[in-house]
């Protein structure tokens, strides 16, 4: 290929437009698709890689399930090498053959050619509402191995030269539970990747395709000089963060932990997960790819923000990730990975976050409250047929950052924000559960020069029949996220199951029974704070005090603001006392 | 009789008057910020001078004023607003600052280090009230009558202006929602109130209250002025109807405006879509991009076969407003945007504007960021002596100071840099088309490309070059393209029925039934928005799914009684929209409807353009001067003509300049110009 010029001005359209590309995807399958998860909750992700494999556009999605896209993108090159046509769809949900995330993860990846030379990779990836295994959704503690977690599929054409390979999908179909919901949603990603493909391939015929492959050159040569000269700011040295999940959902109570040790020399970094615990029985082991995206995420949440939207395989060059294969965070088959993204997954983004935050103060990043997922599986009496619910509703919301109080509302550190939660009124229509509270819970967060969102008070009233819950998404009834220099953690959060009178606690990682008019009542914890509370402007002590998100005990205690309850004003001289001592 | 289109903007106040020959004239006075009325009748009495009339006998003989006002969206986007209280279901208290959890509505993933968002509604300010009501429309919890009276002791304590009403499934069941209102009007006379299921009866809480937050937000606002401008008006004589423009594209009274004041977002720039519409027809093209490029800002829309496009995924600011509006893009790009150079070492232009103070460095008014205006002046698009007639003139050394800087951080020289910054803002401008063309799977190259605003016609021809579109037309009142689109938009109204079936069980007498109902509705309505019966246009559409789906697409529905061939032909529809749309559509699936809907419309007052003398091909007599001028690097001397004595039929070739009185029309080298007898200016790539 001859050396193309390319002038700013088409580098920057290029860019923005293959960002674009993947934004339109995710709008596309929202627009398009069956599942609650998928369309209003958003657990999808969506990227762009080259024809080497390298990572082109990754704009948003769940870093685990995208960011380290090129391992996937690689194999499949490998794999079917001459064997590729434009029209082929491969798809791959196999952390050990592909590099996936976890099972219900399912990925569709779309090889873009020009006039017969490869030129793009795109994906579309969302968790389906089923993957077969034990039990619905993909949750399940206490799997023998990773077959009884569900279907694993290793790279395999389900569309070639543009047909579909009907045999090969029936037999996926008639494996998964709802198997017309899983073909609408499979046909929905699908869809979006040839929306990926129209797109790059009407940027290719604008400005023509050697000045489009001379552009992501340059657009991964400029990425790799700014998060040099990013790296090289930080004072050389090594600098540690640790985090724990509650259990391992088999070997009960017992924590599993992350330990992180960054490297900093000159313009490059490793970031050394070795001192991590060993692989585990149950079923929160990471897998290479996994541990990968979210070293990588860590990073970039680190970097200028005004890279933050361009981030491709030039961010990634100047990074070296260690993991010693056969420990939590590299598992090897056929280790089971159902709880991976929530749990040991969103410890790795703290222990390398706090990490990271020794090494840059000044852009400090606290734990955001853990997931309080669950999945309900049950009959919906109303309509006669099964169904399997699940939802971000009952997490708290963000940690702080250096500068700013965390973001309320968004939910886990794992999707950076990228999820979304429901609408009561929606999941009242959709499922036979009542919700009756959800809002703000008061005290519920970690305190903080610049404290952590609101955590969350969650409750619900079973309408329907006999059903079961599986709590493998949750995590954080004994183990709290991290806050930094001096901010609190994240509280721990609590969930109950009440039956008439009777309270029984439900902790992470389990499973029970549910009967009609139980409800399921989650105290969730809300994101860690930055900084010592003492810090903290006594007038937004006061105003946090006024829209009840702290109570006046916690600004006496924790923020040493004295508030006089009837007047509720700032007792500035009791204040002053108050803030001497320590 | 006359009818007037007034659109109220930042900076100017555009008043277009059609008279009683069907003649249009365009009268244009500074805008008054303080107090917005004031300006309008300013306005208007200065058109009465130009008919030579008393203002008193003028105002008299208007019967029509529509009017577009950009007030809504500056109180929201300013923070401005009024304050708000909230009353809401017990249980529910943050479910507009939960917000569904969004967080990275303009801002990357990546990028944590931003500020946690601010509710309009303080939590203090939202009070929690025991009631309930399914998804049924079963009240299971009647209202708490005495926790509403409590809570509204509280909020007339705290001063609030208004009170908006959100409880839980009030769209399948009002009464709860109605009982409190009813409290409210009883217990706190004077404060705006107003519920959800007023604002918008639809599914889905977080996006109804967030919107019935929004128009509780502009309510009082929009009640104060449209009370007060109403009263003016009326002193002045005047006794037709004033019309407000909603963000629907279609109009209001200023009584029901103010009911659901959210309909005011958006007053003013959604009518230009209309205006491009009008051009389009009266140049032969109903395929058209309409971009409307003012001081701070770059209003976009995406027309296809003539029809207006619409949305009910906007954010407004950091609030969402799930109602149905025109899909107009707005971007951050005019005259004022300011150009910077970001870490990575790119030319950025924009966001950030100067605005109308400072303004522009070549303004001389202390600005001293370099803006696309000083890049313009430099390049020789526009006139230092006759910038918006001469009424500013500017100062071409200042502009060069301030480009320089520019010129430095990217080792270019100056005029390397203001072309590099033209260049920018058209490319940014070309992203914003991308999005709404492009990014939807059109192809641009079918598209004529309308540039209004003050600053369009000076960057549209090459924004249209770089993307590849091959005609350009400047519609004659290009500087008042929004008014302009009032005279040429519908009047009327639109209605929406919620029916939940499956396509093949759906009841044919109720689907009847619903659109009779709606039918009567507009009826009654266009007449006492003193319509002529007979002249009413109803359009039908329906909304349809697969079974499972969370959005619908909207299709076209037959007139008169349907029966299964009609439904049959929705479904064929449908399938074909959704592959249009989504490159997929499938034939297996079941579908199902969900919603019906009608638009009402008046046929509107005829008017015409002027037609202006026809003359040569050759442009005899308006060349005014020849200056040097950069296009792509290279520098013409380029022969300038004036605008006031072109003539229909002329053709001027690239590169030239015509000067306008409130705008420039620049051509490139590649474009040919002719105008037209309504004096549009057409824009054709040479071959």
């Amino acid at each position: 290929m001859g050396r193309a010029k390319i002038d700013p001005i088409t580098l920057s359209t290029v860019w923005h437009s293959l960002i674009s590309a993947c934004r339109e995807m995710r709008y596309n399958i929202e627009r398009t698709c069956q599942s609650y998860l998928i369309s209003q909750l958003h657990d999808i992700s969506v990227g762009i890689w080259d024809a080497k494999g390298e990572t082109v556009a990754v704009p948003i999605g769940l870093p685990s399930q995208y960011l380290g896209g090129k391992f996937s993108v690689q194999y499949i090159l490998n794999k079917f090498r001459k064997n590729i046509y434009p029209g082929d769809v491969f798809l791959n949900n196999d952390p050990y053959k592909g590099y996936c995330n976890h099972l219900p993860d399912w990925g569709f990846f779309r090889p873009i050619f020009y006039k017969d030379r490869l030129l793009f990779v795109t994906l579309a990836r969302g968790h389906m509402v089923d993957t077969g295994g034990a039990y619905p959704g993909g949750y399940f503690p206490n799997a023998y191995d990773i077959h009884a977690e569900g279907l694993c599929i290793p790279p395999i054409k389900v569309f070639e030269k543009g047909k579909e390979q009907k045999e090969i999908l029936e037999l996926i179909w008639n494996n998964v539970r709802w198997p017309e919901a899983v073909r609408l949603d499979n046909y929905s990603l699908i869809a979006s990747t040839k929306t990926c493909e129209d797109r790059i391939l009407g940027l290719v015929k604008k400005y023509g395709e050697d000045t489009v492959l001379a552009c992501v050159k340059e657009m991964k040569n400029r990425m790799e000089k700014a998060v040099r000269s990013e790296i090289a700011k930080i004072p050389d040295g090594t600098y540690s963060g640790e985090a724990a999940t509650d259990d391992d959902g088999t070997e009960l109570d017992v924590q599993v932990w992350v330990r992180c040790d960054i490297t900093v020399k000159g313009d490059e970094l490793t970031i050394d997960y070795s001192r991590s615990d060993g692989q585990r029985k149950g079923f929160v082991n990471n897998v290479f790819m996994t541990t990968y995206s979210r070293a990588c995420a860590s990073l970039f949440l680190f970097m200028d923000t005004s890279l933050a939207e361009y981030h491709n395989e030039g961010s990634m060059r100047p990074v070296k990730v260690v993991m010693p294969e056969g420990s939590v965070i590299n598992a090897k088959y056929p280790a089971t990975v159902g709880a991976s993204p929530v749990c040991v997954g969103v410890q790795i983004m703290e222990a390398t976050a706090t990490a990271f935050s020794k090494a840059l103060p000044h852009r400090a990043i606290a734990g955001w409250g853990r997931h309080r997922g669950h999945y309900i599986f049950g009959m919906d009496p109303r309509i006669g047929e099964r169904y399997v619910q699940t939802t971000f509703d009952s997490d708290g919301s963000a940690g702080a950052v250096y500068g700013y109080d965390g973001y309320p509302g968004a939910a886990t550190f794992n999707a950076l924000g990228s999820v979304t939660r429901g609408n009561a009124e929606e999941v009242e229509i959709r499922y036979p559960w009542r919700i009756v509270r959800y809002e703000f819970a008061k005290d519920l967060m970690g305190q903080g020069k610049w404290r952590g969102a609101p955590g969350t008070e969650w409750e619900i009233l079973n309408e329907g029949g006999d059903a079961a819950i599986a709590t493998g998404s949750s995590d954080g009834d004994v183990t709290q996220a991290p806050g930094q220099f001096g901010g609190e953690p994240t509280p721990v959060s609590i969930a109950d199951i009440i039956r008439g009178e009777e309270r029984t606690r439900l902790k992470s990682h389990r499973m029970a029974q549910l009967k009609p008019g139980d409800r399921i009542q989650k105290h969730s914890a809300g994101g860690a704070g930055v900084g010592n509370p003492k810090e903290r402007e006594p007038e937004k002590v006061l105003d946090d005090v006024l829209d009840e998100f702290i109570s006046v005990d916690v600004a006496r205690v924790k923020y040493g603001v004295a508030i006089n309850p009837q007047t509720m004003a700032v007792d500035w001289e009791e204040t002053r006392k108050l803030r001497a001592v320590s | 009789m006359y009818r007037a289109c007034i659109d109220i903007g930042g900076t100017f106040t555009d008043c277009l008057i059609l008279d009683t020959q069907g003649s249009l004239r365009a009268f244009k006075v500074p805008s008054t910020p303080r107090d917005p009325a004031a300006g309008m009748l300013n306005g208007l009495a200065v058109a009465a001078r130009g008919y030579n009339k008393k203002p008193d006998d003028f105002l008299r003989q208007i019967d029509l004023i529509v009017h577009g006002s950009t007030l809504a969206t500056n109180a929201l986007l300013t923070g401005r607003g009024a304050k708000v209280a909230m009353l809401t279901t017990k249980g529910f208290r943050d479910v507009t600052e939960i917000r569904r959890g969004y967080r990275n509505v303009r801002t990357s993933m990546f990028n944590l280090f931003i500020p946690p968002y601010k509710p309009l509604v303080p939590r203090r300010l939202r009070f929690p009230i025991e009631e309930r009501t399914l998804y049924t429309g079963e009240i299971v919890t009647p209202l708490n009558d005495g926790e509403v009276r409590q809570a509204i002791g509280k909020i007339k304590e705290a001063g609030v202006e208004a009170i908006a009403i959100c409880f839980l499934h009030s769209y399948a069941n009002k009464a709860n929602e109605d009982r409190a209102a009813a409290i409210c009007r009883e217990m706190a006379d004077g404060l705006y109130v107003t519920s959800s299921y007023q604002v918008l009866p639809i599914w889905r809480e977080y996006e109804r209250f967030s919107t019935t937050v929004v128009s509780a937000t502009i309510g009082p606002i929009a009640s104060r002025y449209l009370n007060r401008l109403g009263d003016s008006l009326k002193q002045q004589g005047f006794k037709g109807s004033l019309l407000m423009v909603q963000a629907n594209g279609l109009v209001e009274t200023p009584q029901e405006s103010i009911r659901r004041a959210v309909y005011l977002l958006g007053s003013g720039p959604s009518a230009a879509p209309s205006a491009a519409a009008y051009c389009g027809r009266i140049t032969g093209k109903d395929h058209l991009i309409s971009i409307d490029m003012g001081g701070t800002s770059l209003d976009v829309s995406l027309i296809r076969k003539g029809e207006i496009p619409m949305t009910t995924e906007c954010w407004v600011g950091d609030e969402r407003v799930a109602i149905k509006m025109v899909d107009v893009h707005s971007a951050g790009a005019g005259g004022g945007s300011i150009a910077w150079v970001d870490s990575l070492g790119l030319l950025r232009v924009g966001p950030q504007s100067a605005g109308a103070e400072p303004g522009p460095a070549c303004y001389g008014k202390g600005g001293e960021d370099p803006t696309v205006t000083d890049a313009d002046l430099l390049l020789g698009y526009i006139p230092a002596d006759y910038f918006l007639g001469g009424e500013i003139s500017l100062d071409v050394d200042l502009a060069r100071k301030a480009v320089q800087k520019v010129a430095d951080r990217l080792r270019l020289d100056l005029l390397q840099a203001a072309q590099a910054i033209h260049t920018t803002v058209n490319s940014f401008m070309a992203d914003s088309i991308t999005e709404i063309s492009t990014k939807r799977g059109y192809d641009v190259r079918d598209f004529a490309l309308i540039a209004g605003g003050g600053a369009g016609p000076i960057h549209g021809p090459a924004l249209a070059e770089r993307l590849g579109i091959s005609t350009v037309i400047i519609p004659r009142f290009a500087a008042l393209y929004s008014a302009f689109g009032m005279f040429a938009m519908d009047i009327g109204r639109d209605y929406a029925r919620s029916y939940h079936s499956r396509v093949d069980r759906v009841s044919l007498e109720q689907v009847n039934r619903l659109y009779d109902e709606m039918e009567l509705e507009a009826q009654a309505a266009m007449k006492s928005l003193k319509m002529p019966k007979g002249e009413v246009n109803l359009a039908r559409t329906a909304e349809l799914r697969y079974v499972g789906q969370f959005h619908e697409v909207e299709v076209p529905m037959a007139a008169g009684k349907l029966t299964e061939h009609h439904v049959k032909e929705a479904v064929a529809k449908f399938h074909k929209r959704h592959q249009e749309l989504y490159t997929f559509s499938m034939n297996f699936r079941a579908v199902e409807f969900l919603n019906f809907r009608l638009k009402a419309t008046a046929r509107k007052a005829a008017f015409q353009l002027e037609k202006i003398a026809q003359g040569k091909k050759k442009p005899e007599g308006s060349l005014k001067r020849r200056r040097t001028c950069i296009f792509n690097g290279k520098s013409f001397n380029t022969p300038v003509y004036d605008g006031e004595r072109i003539r229909a039929g002329n053709v001027i070739r690239g590169p030239a300049i015509i000067e306008e009185q409130a705008t420039t029309v620049v051509v490139p080298p590649a474009f040919e110009c002719s105008a037209d007898r309504f004096k549009s200016y057409i824009l054709r790539k040479r071959k």
